[in-house]
């Protein structure tokens, strides 16, 4: 329920940069921009020429009843209609156009740019902080770039045309009517910037209904057991009390504001009337000018409330604009040197050999941001082909670690260097692309378990997915599902287990054919005898690559080439398995502790029997 | 569609729901019906006040400064009744919302687990939260509007026909062909709105599954094709909605077209008239001005009649859940439940599934710890599940205590049990609510004292905000094994008559197993304590293992008897026997070297 992630929105000044920076997005589609103005400025004038026609049709007919050619109006009304339908039509085109490119663009400018942000700024901002961004928020932008824009632009055409044309025929009366702009302006922006925040609530406590409903749906076995029904509903019942009082509070503002702007306008038309009927009695003026004055005056409240709306919304969205614009603008803090950008521009290689052999950590030194130092001083080596078994409590930085070689984070201390050379010299592109990771908590997409293993190698055909399937020890489980590697894997792979997707995203690896395979826990859900299937294959497949391994199983680590033993961000011990277990030191205490308990899981032994 | 969708059960849902309410919406008709009268009387009164003008028996004070009262007053009564319809509309509306979505949640909450089982949570949240809206929009606006336009020409053509006849069939010529095009208009394009929605989805998922999925794009360095496949929808979505928007502006155009048409017919037919002399000034003033007052809602109301038929359809899946029957409640008096438990020749099968269960015997005596061992699918969770009274059995039976579980008060018999469940949830609530949810009266100092039990006090307090942290995405994110440690503290803290734990330290690493099997070494006796365990390091707590498989005991006895007897079990110790050899081989070797 990742879209359920609004942010406050306090009101702010609004930051006129901000907004310059977003209109550019705008003038990417200079023609329709340009367009747009002059239907504004035409639907303006359409919508100003009605009451001076109504106007003085009314007149004319009340001046001499018998001689006034009703055909000419009909003609000119006509016309008039057309001009306004076909600036109507066009309108919305253009806003329409406007809107959805410029969305369209944010978005896209927001989203490519993720893809290259690092982990360290995923850290900060969670999922559904970043999807309401990319959603919410887009369209909300590109609304007031589009429809608030042309409103503003219709609007003050309008009511400047409108303002002039009253003065021009009778100051007096024009400025009788005006009197009441002001205060209906004040009384919408003061109505419309509480009508939003209160919408704006209710929103929130919608979507906090709707998690509610999850957590209650998913959590019912939970709420049965400890049988909380009544105390859940005591509390959903509360949220849907809030929820009550703030949509009637809601409802309640606009009954109170449209009918109030009503009145007000009531109070123009009826100055309109008196001041203007005076005039006709002192010969001044015609009836039907009245009636022009007085459809003016209706006509007025339109874009007031249209600007005032638009006005408060734009205070309201300086927030969004700001969040949105500082996605798109963000700096990724791992990213190719200038000096491989170059390289790469200049020769399409980053200029060093195409191969990676020995791998030496220098003093590698880690902390996030400000935060404590979680690698200290790590000093490896380690030799093509060799397998790497990282060992030590949780949290003693050994994620950290394998983060650090995949360079999804950059060492704040010393240098990793492959093939004596410093990683941060070589693209990132090349250093990631030859990485095969399996993580504990594997993400699979949506979609079949076919494409899910495709994702390691596009063009690969079915012959070697399966392939990579059979060496991962995942073909047996998969032939047994009823669409087989048509499988729908579901959202995140929720159709599968835990085991399940391990063993996917075996095979998704398998298939890359990494020169640097990196395992974290990868097969803590796997039973044993999978496990030592799944080694046999991927010794097979992977032989001569090298490997760093994150593991609880023995039989995992033993067999690693060196284990290094982690605590609190240093190397506690380093060896092979024989070498340790003589020492006698943490390796030793670790290996007889756990070995008492990981042993053959009860399940897959009973397949054995 | 199943029959439950059809409009007029629909419609008598509806009916039943407003039930409470109803007297507020008649409050809020009668004042809009009020309202309109006072709007629609302002053109008659202008028409008094110009038909004065052009016949110059008018002056300042008599005629122009009362009409002029008479508008402003004329609107702020409909102002006042207005507001008074939107308040008390808004509560009836918002008030039945909260009738339905109270219903929801608690029939979701006691609905059986087979129900839940077959359903798929985002189609029942779907429901509950869209559906709903719908619902809530067809009342809150949707039936508002057409109660007002229905009002508006109530009044209107009456006013229309006692001043002019062919007037009236001139400003009415229209109206229909303006309120049939938007129906038939709206109807048509329904699949582009869907489309539209449909695409906004599928690009909604695709920016979530990159972003969660982000470190696995980084491992294969997939961000080009991670930004393809986004280009992809953000550009179908893009298109889709600008053809909408295309689609719409025709409309727009159209319907203006009809109402501008159907306001200049009264401006150049109502002048031949006053040309004529049949009608005066006035009265074509009052008839344009009439007109344009209700034009627009007018036009509008097609559109929201073609929208009513959404609200038939959610109505009708909102029943589907409403209609399902929720697990039966209970007559009996809540006694506290304990004693012995014994089952005998239970069978039990998941909907139209194999058997889960195949005439199964078993008995556990008050204060007996046993473990339950056996393959994924032997049945040890269903055991469990019948226990508690999730699911009912019909074959065989269990009792505890004596009495028949199925005639047990089911809350009483869930309140006796301590249960950890296989995939353990924590609500988003702070880690303290979570593990006082068995026992809301605990002390601070109780609920320490389990989360020490359960190992998991040292992680809380190391949390910024203690026991006060927020579990979930507002707050932090627990690994497996510490939502397992807590729900464990959870277990622990109700002190249940019967405590269960159905792999509850699978995710924990071996010390804090150690830890947790020690806490509950020390509670043995405490609770009748079923464990169910896929290493063999948990069975050394049990006073006596079952070992089950196929729904069927296949052995059961003391960790002792079960190694003689040479079954299963015994082979497992021998598996595990092998390893530690191999331990011990590795050691010597090393020692001797």
């Amino acid at each position: 329920m990742s879209t359920d992630w609004f942010d406050d929105d306090q009101e702010q000044a609004v930051d006129l940069q901000l907004w310059k920076k977003l209109l550019r997005y705008t003038l990417h589609y200079r023609k329709t921009a340009i367009l747009f103005c002059f239907v504004a400025l035409g639907l303006a004038c359409s919508d100003l020429s009605f009451p001076l026609l109504t106007g003085r049709l009314i007149s004319d007919i009340e001046r001499d009843p018998g001689g006034v050619d009703l055909w000419w109006y009909a003609w000119c009304y006509a016309g008039l209609t057309l001009s306004l339908c076909c600036c109507i039509w066009g309108f919305i085109n253009c806003a329409g156009k406007i809107r959805t490119h410029v969305s369209h663009d944010i978005r896209r400018d927001a989203f490519e740019n993720l893809q290259a942000l690092s982990f360290s700024f995923y850290d900060k901002k969670p999922v559904g902080w970043l999807m309401a961004r990319l959603t919410s928020d887009c369209n909300r932008l590109s609304n007031i770039l589009a429809w608030g824009v042309m409103d503003m632009i219709w609007g003050s055409t309008l009511m400047t045309g409108v303002a002039l044309v009253m003065v021009i025929y009778d100051w007096k009366l024009a400025f009788a009517v005006l009197a009441v702009v002001p205060v209906l302006f004040v009384i919408s922006v003061f109505f419309r910037k509480r009508i939003l925040r209160a919408s704006r609530l209710v929103r929130k406590l919608n979507s906090r209904i709707t998690g509610t409903y999850n957590e209650g749906i998913v959590g019912v076995r939970t709420t049965k057991v400890f049988v909380r029904q009544r105390q859940n509903l005591a509390e959903f019942d509360k949220l849907a009390d809030e929820m009550y009082h703030h949509s009637v509070h809601n409802a309640v503002l606009s009954a109170i504001y449209l009918p109030l702007v009503l009145t007000v306008a009531s109070i123009a038309i009826a100055t309109a009337l008196v001041v203007g009927g005076h005039q006709v009695l002192a010969g001044a003026l015609t009836a039907g000018e009245v009636i022009m004055f007085m459809y003016y005056a209706e006509l007025f409240f339109h874009p007031v409330q249209e600007i005032s709306a638009w006005f408060a919304e734009l205070q309201m969205a300086q927030a969004s604009a700001e969040r949105v614009l500082s996605l798109v603008e963000a700096v990724p803090e791992v990213r190719d040197t200038d000096a491989v950008v170059r390289r790469l521009e200049e020769t399409g290689s980053d200029g060093h050999p195409d191969q990676i052999g020995r791998i030496e950590f220098d003093s590698v030194g880690f902390r996030y941001g400000t935060g404590p130092q979680i690698i200290n001083d790590f000093q490896l080596s380690v030799e093509p082909g060799q397998t790497v078994a990282l060992v030590g409590a949780t949290g003693g930085g050994k994620s950290t670690l394998v983060n650090l070689l995949c360079r999804f984070y950059e060492p704040t201390d010393g240098r990793i260097l492959i093939d004596g050379i410093d990683y941060t010299d070589r693209s990132l592109a090349w250093l990631q692309s030859n990485l095969g990771i399996v993580l504990q908590q594997p993400h699979l997409f949506s979609g079949t378990i076919g494409d899910n293993i495709r994702y390691g190698r596009l063009d690969a055909t079915q012959e070697e997915i399966v392939a990579a399937a059979e060496l991962a020890g995942a073909h047996g489980f998969i032939m047994e599902l009823e669409d087989a590697y048509d499988t729908q894997v579901g959202e995140g792979g929720s159709q599968l287990s835990l085991g399940e997707r391990q063993l996917v995203s075996f095979a998704r690896a398998v298939l890359k054919q990494p020169r640097l395979l990196v395992m974290d826990e990868a097969t803590s859900s796997i039973d044993t005898e999978t496990e030592r299937r799944i080694q046999q294959g991927l010794t097979r497949v992977l032989g001569g690559r090298t490997s760093f391994v994150i593991a609880h199983r023995l039989s995992t680590i033993r067999a690693a080439d060196q284990i290094v033993v982690i605590e609190k961000g240093r190397i506690a011990e380093q060896g092979t398995h024989t070498d340790l277990l003589r020492e006698r030191g943490h390796y030793y205490q670790l290996y007889t502790e756990q070995s008492m308990r990981d042993i053959v899981k009860i399940d897959s032994s009973f397949g054995e029997t | 569609m199943d029959e439950t969708a059809s409009p007029p059960g629909a419609a008598r849902t509806l009916w039943a729901l407003t039930s409470g309410q109803r007297g507020r919406y008649a409050a809020a008709v009668s004042a809009m019906a009020v309202g309109t009268v006072f709007l629609l009387l302002v053109p008659y009164v202008l028409k008094r006040a110009l038909d004065a003008l052009v016949s110059d028996e008018v002056d300042l004070t008599g005629t122009l400064l009362p009409a002029a009262g008479l508008i402003v007053l004329c609107y702020a009564l409909h102002g006042f009744f207005t507001f008074l319809r939107g308040r008390w509309a808004a509560q009836a509306s918002e008030g039945i919302t909260r009738g339905l979505r109270h219903r929801l949640y608690e029939q979701l909450e006691r609905l059986p687990c087979a129900y839940h089982d077959r359903a798929e949570t985002g189609d029942l949240v779907q429901r509950c939260s869209s559906d709903v809206e719908t619902v809530r929009v067809f009342l809150a606006a949707q039936v508002v509007e057409i109660a007002r336009v229905s009002l508006f020409l109530i009044v209107a053509i009456p006013i229309m026909l006692s001043q002019d006849l062919t007037m009236s069939a001139l400003s009415l010529a229209l109206v229909p062909v303006i309120i049939f095009f938007a129906l038939l208009f709206f109807r048509r394009v329904r699949t582009l709105f869907q489309q539209v929605d449909e695409s906004e989805g599928s690009l909604t998922t695709v920016i979530q599954e990159n972003l969660t999925g982000v470190r696995v794009v980084r491992a294969f360095a997939r961000q080009d094709y991670e930004i393809e496949k986004f280009l992809e929808r953000n550009g179908e979505f893009r298109d889709l909605e600008y053809r909408l928007f295309r689609v719409l502006s025709n409309y727009w155009t159209l319907s203006d077209l009809l109402v501008l048409s159907q306001l200049g017919i009264v401006l150049i037919g109502g002048g031949y008239f006053v040309m004529q002399g049949s009608i005066s000034l006035g009265t074509w003033v009052l008839f344009w001005w009439l007109l344009r007052t209700i034009i627009w809602p007018v036009r509008h109301i097609g559109r929201v009649l073609a929208d009513t038929g959404k609200a038939t359809v959610a109505i009708g899946r909102i029943r589907e859940i409403l209609d399902k029957a929720p697990e039966s409640i209970d007559e009996t008096a809540g006694e506290p439940v304990r004693g012995d438990i014994a089952v005998e020749n239970l069978s039990f099968a998941y909907g139209d599934g194999p058997a889960a269960l195949d005439d199964l015997s078993i008995t556990i005596a008050e204060g007996e710890t046993v473990a339950l061992l056996g393959p994924p699918g032997a049945g040890k969770s269903t055991l469990v599940n019948l226990l508690v009274r999730l699911y009912d059995y019909e074959q065989g039976s269990i009792r505890i205590g004596g009495r028949e579980v199925r005639d047990l008060n089911r809350d009483a018999v869930r309140s006796a049990f301590g249960m950890v469940l296989q995939d353990p949830f924590l609500f988003s609530k702070t880690v303290r609510e979570n593990v006082v949810i068995g026992r809301s009266t605990a002390a601070d100092h109780e609920v320490e004292e389990s989360a020490r039990a359960a190992d998991i006090h040292g992680n809380i307090v190391e949390f910024e905000e203690g026991y006060d942290t927020r579990v979930g995405e507002r707050g932090v994110t627990l690994s497996g094994g510490q939502r397992q440690r807590v729900a464990i503290a959870r277990a622990l803290l109700m002190n249940p008559e019967f405590l269960v734990l159905d792999d509850s330290l699978s995710a924990v690493d071996t010390k804090t197993e150690a830890h947790i099997l020690r806490s509950l070494a020390e509670r043995r006796g405490r609770h009748t304590t079923i464990l169910i365990a896929h290493r063999l390091s948990s069975t050394r707590l049990a006073d006596r293992i079952f070992v089950m498989d196929h729904g069927r005991i296949v052995e059961q006895g003391t960790h002792d008897e079960l190694l003689e007897a040479g079954g299963p079990y015994s082979r497992l110790w021998t598996i595990q026997g092998a390893l530690e050899e191999d331990i011990e081989r590795d050691l010597s070797r090393v020692t001797h070297t």
